[in-house]
């Protein structure tokens, strides 16, 4: 049988990747997670065998991140996906930069780039991204909706909007 | 429009994830068909989730497990804290999680100075420390007076290693235990106590990559730890100290270990006698 600390350290890369996108900075990431980690582990008791070790982190993770960016009052998150460890220069699956998908989701709020992540990124469901966030998912829906057409819009993809118009063009 | 119903947006994210049950999934894959609009933004809803996917999929292979990781990874994986949920007794548990906590605040100040392996091994010796001595009724594997203690140890280790006598200093040496270092290899841990019941412990390991350095201070959360490199072996010696009684005792212990061997002291120190 896998003991809890085991299961908790399976969840360590993910929670580190999502943390570095998240945040775009790995110092803070590290940060994160150091303090997610220690969290997780004077709560260990709390756990029940058979609770999904990935969603309990993530959310332990989503509220110290909630708490820190409350602590830096109305300061904007920096968000500079260029410092954590992605080539700058490899083109993404459609041709276009990765460096735009950086940029792009610099540009959304943190919780349209939080569902955006937890969905697209880690393989979340409505359902657990809903848990892990503590919103409805009717929430996560509407907020996964206006993220990705944020995302699209920025990154001249070609689906444009439903209604018609034109799709906002990236300022070079 | 052709008299069918217009699918939501909602609903095309859903279909994308993969979120709809399946009769809906059917359902919006017809209306889908018969309508370019929704084509093409499911098309550019799953390039992004690709495109998210490619860039940044690979961080979780290539993200290097930090300090932090490292230790945190030995403690559970090893066993420390899986092992002691299961056999201590509440009380026992809760010293137990303080020192975790103790280990964790160390190594989060290894991460904040980006520092090397060097660091780790001093961060490592100072977790096993602030776990161990607090123990009353364990605090050693092996106790001092059985005569198999140091050659147990220094088998285990692969190197030939010794228990510095610190009776002179007024430390009495009360066992050592057997421990995962920071790369999952055996270490050993001696610990001494003073006649005020304070503790200290001199953690050593095989030390192959890193080459022989001066003395270096590591401090956290109270406790400190001198750490040298002494190939083939590395020690730290750590304790509720002060700098300077510490490194009085790091000399002395460099001393009497060195009287083996031909190294010179490491920078800083006066060679003993």
């Amino acid at each position: 049988m896998i003991s809890r600390g085991e299961a908790v350290a399976a969840e360590i890369p993910r929670l580190r990747r999502y943390a570095r996108v998240l945040l775009g900075d790995d110092g803070e990431a590290e940060d994160l997670i150091q303090d997610t980690l220690e969290r997780a582990l004077a709560r260990l008791p709390q756990w029940r065998e058979g609770d999904n070790p990935r969603k309990w982190l993530f959310s332990i993770l989503h509220n110290l991140h909630v708490d820190a960016l409350r602590r830096k009052s109305r300061r904007p998150p920096h968000v500079g996906l260029e410092s954590i460890g992605v080539d700058q220069s490899e083109p993404a699956a459609d041709g276009a930069s990765g460096r735009d998908l950086d940029q792009a989701l610099r540009l959304l709020s943190v919780e349209q780039r939080e569902v955006v992540l937890l969905v697209g990124l880690e393989g979340l469901s409505y359902a657990e991204t809903a848990e892990v966030l503590d919103i409805p998912v009717g929430t996560v829906m509407s907020r996964l909706a206006r993220g990705r057409d944020r995302l699209r819009a920025l990154m001249d993809y070609g689906g444009g909007d439903r209604n018609g118009r034109a799709a906002l063009r990236r300022v070079k | 429009m052709n008299g069918l119903r217009r699918i939501s947006e909602a609903e095309l994210h859903a279909f994308v994830d993969g979120e709809l049950a399946p009769p809906e999934h059917a359902e919006v894959a017809e209306l889908l068909a018969a309508s370019p609009v929704d084509q093409a933004l499911a098309r550019d809803i799953r390039e992004l989730n690709e495109a998210i996917k490619a860039r940044y999929g690979g961080l979780l292979a290539d993200a290097a497990p930090g300090a932090t990781e490292t230790l945190l990874r030995r403690r559970l994986d090893g066993g420390w804290l899986a092992r002691s949920w299961r056999q201590a007794r509440p009380a026992a548990a809760a010293v137990l999680l303080l020192a975790v906590a103790a280990g964790g605040y160390a190594s989060r100040g290894l991460l904040a100075s980006r520092t090397g392996p060097e660091t780790a091994f001093a961060a490592t010796a100072l977790g096993a420390h602030s776990v161990y001595v607090p123990e009353v009724r364990h605090p050693v594997e092996v106790r001092a007076d059985e005569a198999h203690l140091v050659r147990w140890l220094a088998k285990r280790v692969g190197a030939d290693l010794r228990a510095p006598a610190l009776g002179g200093a007024g430390w009495k040496l009360m066992g050592g235990r057997l421990l995962p270092d920071q790369d999952g290899h055996p270490a050993a841990q001696f610990m001494y106590e003073d006649a005020t019941g304070r503790r200290l412990t001199l953690y050593i390991r095989k030390e192959t990559g890193l080459d022989n350095t001066a003395f270096r201070f590591f401090e956290r959360d109270g406790f400190g730890a001198f750490y040298w490199i002494d190939r083939p072996l590395a020690y730290a010696l750590t304790g509720r100290l002060s700098r300077d009684e510490l490194m009085t005792l790091a000399n002395t212990v460099y001393g009497q270990l060195d009287a083996q061997g031909a190294g010179a002291a490491p920078a800083g120190l006066a060679p003993r006698q």
